[in-house]
């Protein structure tokens, strides 16, 4: 077991240098120079040369490879342009937003698509099974925001039942009522995904052998699918939820530009429209090191539970 | 008995189980029906657009749909049915070329990783894995910030999001077929790897690419879609998708169909794209269609 | 046995009546909607974005104020300063402050040396974008604690004026400026009604009321300012009254909108800012006057104020807004003609057409504005490229000289040589040390300018003043296009205690005695 933890933490580290180098090069790749780019076609010699000194464009390439290398591991991950402040510093204050949007949408789509996906599986192919995947299938093409939209229209304008801006205010009711709609918005969005990897699993495990036993044992099937079947699909589905965990985390930004939420995605956007290259860069530093975490905890809790794996 | 035989036999193999994975599915055929709907009507936009997509007509803004504008008008009073064919043009085009892309690169890739094995190999999974865990549209947001928002770089940045799925949908077969022996064979005879992957492997892989392109071509149009609507698309006056649907919502308040008609179009479109690759995916894994 | 509600339903039952509690206290917190994403620089003397003008407006006085709720001269009226005197000449003025006038967040009593510190913070380049607003002053000093003595190199009698709560004439505590350098820009500290309490970046500036105020301790408590740059939110918000005041959107159909529900108010005000062109004749193909010309000719005025309406807009007349003193209310503005513009390009040696780049903001009024533009100059084949960048980030980038032309909207003090300075004397030129908001590289009417603002004569002061408009003008230096009144919608529970017909600064004035009903 240990031998899997070191050898997988390792893969791990390698991906991350590998996915940082990424980063570099494409902060670099920018055709011409990125200094003049940051400051326009019309900006004088001096402003470019000034900028480049500042970005640290005027040493030696493999110098500022190491540098940025260095600088990221240590947990140094830039300064933005605009406020001044530390990159991890902006990141942290807005950082419980999106996480609470994010788990709250989490529960949500656990609650809706994991018993979906048992009745899809065990009414395979009529039905309900064709209802669900339909439901799932529409749910998985819409568009974040478009839904975001459709869900504001209707609940906030049309049928004026929920707030349109989050609250400032801390009372529970203020709070429940800012985050419902974001929260259903990605929640729906995420169940149609969970209905689906939970049918599939649930169908893999139907084919198991100790299926069949249970059945011709005559253990009821009700207590087969719920008790047995279900706790090992649980694995997979618990594992594809983990890692889809980051993808939730990008689909938040949609949702937080509708409903005017502040989180991590209104932070890049804003970064954007202000041109904060260093802003931009350090918080993909800090999504490369939170996917690369994420995945790797998932793969050695997968491998705690799931007793196949260590053997490979 | 001549080793080209299994070449021809593979081809034709292919291309009767894909009918036969069609036929078994029946949405399939709706998704496919709808899809190229859209794409007949974008190309022939502009045939069909009853106005210039760029028109102006500032007196005549967010207007319902008349009988002169089927859809109503924007806030500058441009047609929106015109903007709306003009804009399945641009998300076509920026879908299929990404993912037309992020196919061959990816598979090659995916190929030569199953095939040499190894170190690269193992290296190449992590990245794979790491890569499909950054969510498409991050990805594609930093690249197109980076680089900015041209034609050019939203196809590569968009490629780029799709090309690890491929990578790994080629590799999983590649090193199954590696083991057979008829590869043993065709290597005893002294043909090069291209010719054993190219002839023997991608004919067996192929099903699962399509499958594998047709979800990809739909996440590329919904993600061309969100760019633009964060401000990342095609530049303006130009009519995108996602551009209209991000002003759409800023006048929603006054007239909601700038903000419905291309997030419907959208639906549409990807909905149709996914049925079509979900229908095939059932017909050709047998698991999930119950057997086995 | 069923228990009733259950514990989730006890905790929704206690939320809610936790929530309609806290309705029925009186409300004493002002939600305010303004249209960008983000503060810019929250120093009065640096700052010339109207959303931080709007909010600067309600933490700062002047030695001088104009009457709240007015935006002309001749409402001047005391603020910090109790009374003044001036010799017969106009270049001495001596001003008497009221004692008592305390700085915010205990910076101490406002005094003489405030004031001399504050004004000199505002003449120098360093530290004040309005810096040549003062070029006369010659002599600041504090006379003693609250009596401060002011010499102008020229006389200026519409001097007074400049010593308003507005640019530079905003009073800053010395203790505090100086203690906190740059810093000052995210913490300001004056002497108004409201001081700053809290920022949360992209989300919200929260101000409490100035206990200590001078009139009187204000009737509110607090000022949430909110930055809500999507329109649609920010309205949905006020309709559904999580925000009292918005900044409205500059056309027609808001107005309309707004004023239709029930409940609500809305207002345009005075000073209408002026939107213009200001192309850089320095660069290619803009240093060729065709093109400009070409350019000028392709823009429909009578349309852009069509598509924003006419209860909110009108046509602009000349380089200066309508209605200053000095403008040139029938300049010799360039006529609609496509036709023109095309066989000009022609000329230019662009018989196919030309691109020309803009780096533009998003601000919403604007953004339609340009979008307008451009396909209107489309028609002549000129091909505006535009870029696309936050409203902060656009005023920094169009200062470093980086956009070949700049759509800028803008009131000034309503006097021509205020607008003329600052958009085409070449001391303003962006770039240069003395720099303002000159992007044209245009210095044709220095001498004019210049001798007008030194000119005792009213008469021949306006006759120079109308010699630099038409120069300009022809020179197609900057191209006007219209004027935009400041549209703001308020709920009729908030009583400004005043009556608002129009505002320097571009926000209602928040006072001691705005209060809701």
């Amino acid at each position: 077991m240990t031998a899997y933890i070191v050898r997988r933490s390792g893969l791990a580290l390698i991906t991350l240098l590998a996915v940082l180098t990424l980063v570099f090069v494409l902060v670099r790749i920018v055709p011409g120079d990125p200094a003049q780019v940051i400051l326009g076609d019309q900006a004088s010699r001096e402003a470019i040369l000034a900028m480049r000194v500042r970005l640290g464009l005027d040493r030696p390439l493999l110098v500022q490879y190491f540098e940025f290398l260095g600088g990221a591991l240590r947990g140094d991950w830039g300064v933005s342009m605009v406020s001044g402040r530390p990159v991890i510093e902006e990141v942290m204050a807005v950082l419980p937003w999106t996480l609470e949007l994010t788990l709250l949408s989490l529960l949500i789509g656990t609650g809706v698509g994991v018993p979906l996906g048992v009745v899809a599986a065990v009414h395979r192919n009529r039905l309900p099974d064709y209802g669900a995947r339909i439901a799932s299938l529409l749910g998985l093409s819409f568009p974040p925001f478009v839904s975001a939209i459709l869900l504001l229209l209707l609940f906030a304008i049309v049928f004026p039942l929920f707030p349109v801006i989050s609250a400032t205010q801390g009372s529970l009711s203020a709070w429940l009522q800012a985050i419902t709609l974001p929260a259903i918005n990605l929640g729906l969005i995420t169940a149609a995904y969970i209905t689906r990897v939970t049918r599939s699993a649930m169908l893999e495990v139907f084919s198991e052998d100790y299926v069949r036993t249970a059945r011709a044992k005559g253990v009821p099937w009700r207590a087969v699918v719920w008790r047995h079947a279900l706790r090992n699909a649980l694995i997979p589905v618990i594992t594809i939820v983990g890692l889809y965990l980051s993808i939730l985390i990008g689909n938040s930004v949609l949702t937080e530009i509708v409903f005017n939420r502040p989180g991590l995605g209104k932070l890049i956007v804003g970064a954007l429209n202000q041109r904060d290259y260093t802003m931009l860069q350090g918080m993909m530093v800090i999504y490369t090191f939170m996917v690369v975490l994420v995945n790797l905890s998932t793969d050695l809790a997968y491998a705690a539970v799931d007793p196949r794996v260590k053997l490979q | 008995m001549s080793l080209a035989a299994p070449r021809r036999a593979a081809w034709h193999y292919l291309l009767a189980a894909t009918l036969k994975a069609f036929n078994a599915n029946k949405t399939s055929w709706v998704g496919l029906g709808v899809f190229l709907a859209v794409a007949i009507a974008a190309v022939l936009a502009p045939f069909i657009a009853p106005y210039d997509p760029l028109e102006q007509d500032v007196l005549y803004k967010l207007r319902s749909p008349t009988l002169q504008h089927l859809l109503g008008t924007d806030s500058f009073g441009r047609d929106i049915l015109s903007r709306l064919l003009y804009g399945a043009r641009i998300s076509l085009l920026i879908g299929f070329i990404s993912t037309l892309v992020a196919m061959a690169a990816g598979s090659a890739i995916g190929m030569a990783a199953g095939w040499y094995g190894g170190r690269f190999d193992g290296f190449i999974v992590q990245l794979i894995d790491v890569l499909l865990a950054f969510p498409s549209l991050i990805l594609g947001l930093i690249i197109v910030a980076m680089l900015g928002p041209s034609l050019t770089n939203i196809i590569a940045a968009i490629a780029l999001t799709s090309l690890p799925a491929f990578a790994r949908i080629a590799r999983a077969p590649t090193i199954a077929v590696k083991q057979r022996e008829f590869v043993e064979a065709c290597r005893a005879l002294g043909y090069s790897d291209a010719r054993i992957l190219g002839r023997h492997i991608l004919p067996n892989i192929f099903p699962e690419i399509l499958v594998m392109a047709s979800l990809w071509l739909a996440n590329a149009i919904r993600t061309e879609a969100s760019l633009a609507f964060i401000g990342l698309g095609i530049k303006l006056p130009a009519a995108t998708w996602g551009g209209m649907i991000r002003e759409g919502f800023e006048n929603i308040l006054d007239s909601a169909w700038l903000a419905l008609a291309p997030g419907f179009a959208i639906l549409i479109v990807v909905f149709a794209l996914n049925l079509l690759g979900d229908g095939l995916r059932d017909a050709i894994d047998p698991k999930l269609r119950g057997e086995g | 046995m069923r228990r009733p509600f259950g514990l989730l339903g006890t905790v929704a039952i206690a939320a809610s009546v936790i929530g309609a509690g806290a309705a029925f206290a009186e409300k004493k917190t002002l939600f305010v909607g303004m249209a960008s994403a983000d503060a810019g620089k929250l120093d009065p003397h640096l700052t010339a974005t109207t959303p931080d003008k709007g909010l600067l407006n309600w933490m700062f006085n002047g030695l001088v104020r104009i009457r709240p709720g007015q935006a002309s001269p001749e409402f001047i009226e005391p603020d910090i300063a109790e009374s003044w005197t001036s010799n017969a000449a106009g270049t001495e003025w001596t001003f008497h402050l009221r004692p008592g006038v305390q700085c915010h967040h205990d910076y101490g009593e406002f005094t003489a040396e405030d004031a001399a510190y504050s004004l000199r913070r505002a003449a120098t380049k360093a530290t004040s974008s309005f810096s040549s607003d003062f070029a006369s002053l010659e002599k600041i000093e504090p006379l003693d604690k609250l009596t401060l003595k002011l010499t102008l190199k020229n006389p200026a009698p519409g001097f007074l004026g400049y010593l308003v709560n507005y640019h530079g004439g905003n009073m800053v505590c010395k203790k505090a400026a100086e203690e906190m350098k740059e810093n000052f820009a995210k913490m300001p500290i004056g002497t108004g009604p409201f001081e700053f309490a809290e920022y949360q970046p992209q989300q919200f500036v929260k101000l409490v009321a100035n206990k200590k105020y001078f009139r009187g301790v204000p009737q509110l408590d607090a000022i949430v300012y909110r930055y809500i740059p999507s329109n649609a939110s920010r309205d949905l918000a006020f309709q559904s009254g999580e925000l009292d005041l918005i900044y409205g959107r500059q056309e027609e159909t808001w107005v309309e909108r707004i004023a239709k529900l029930p409940g609500a108010k809305v207002a345009t005000l005075e000073l209408a800012e002026m939107s213009a062109l200001y192309l850089n004749t320095a660069v290619k193909p803009l240093d060729d006057i065709r093109v400009r010309q070409a350019i000028a000719h392709a823009i429909d005025r009578q349309a852009i104020v069509a598509f924003k309406g006419r209860s909110t807009s009108r046509l602009a007349v000349s380089v200066v807004p309508s209605g200053y003193l000095g403008t040139d209310e029938h300049a010799p503005l360039y006529d609609y003609d496509v036709a023109k513009a095309k066989q000009l390009l022609a000329e230019a040696g662009y018989p196919n057409g030309v691109t020309v780049k803009a780096i533009h903001t998003t601000l919403p009024s604007m953004q339609e504005v340009i979008e307008v533009v451009q396909a209107q100059l489309k028609k002549a084949n000129i091909n505006l490229d535009v870029e696309l960048v936050e409203h902060a980030t656009f005023h920094q980038k169009i200062r470093e000289d980086l956009s070949p032309i700049v759509h800028y909207q803008a009131a000034r003090f309503p006097v021509a040589d205020v607008y003329l300075t600052q958009f085409y004397h070449s001391r303003s030129q962006v770039g240069t040390p003395t720099a303002v908001t000159n992007f044209t590289h245009c210095s044709l009417a220095d001498d004019d300018i210049d001798a007008a603002r030194v000119e005792p004569d009213p008469v021949k002061q306006k006759a120079l003043w109308k010699k630099a408009q038409d120069k300009l003008v022809k020179e197609v230096c900057g191209i006007p296009i219209y004027e935009q009144l400041q549209v703001w919608g308020w709920k009729d529970n908030l009583d400004l205690g005043y009556e608002l017909k129009g505002s320097l600064n571009l926000s209602p004035p928040i006072i001691e005695t705005t209060h809701f009903k």
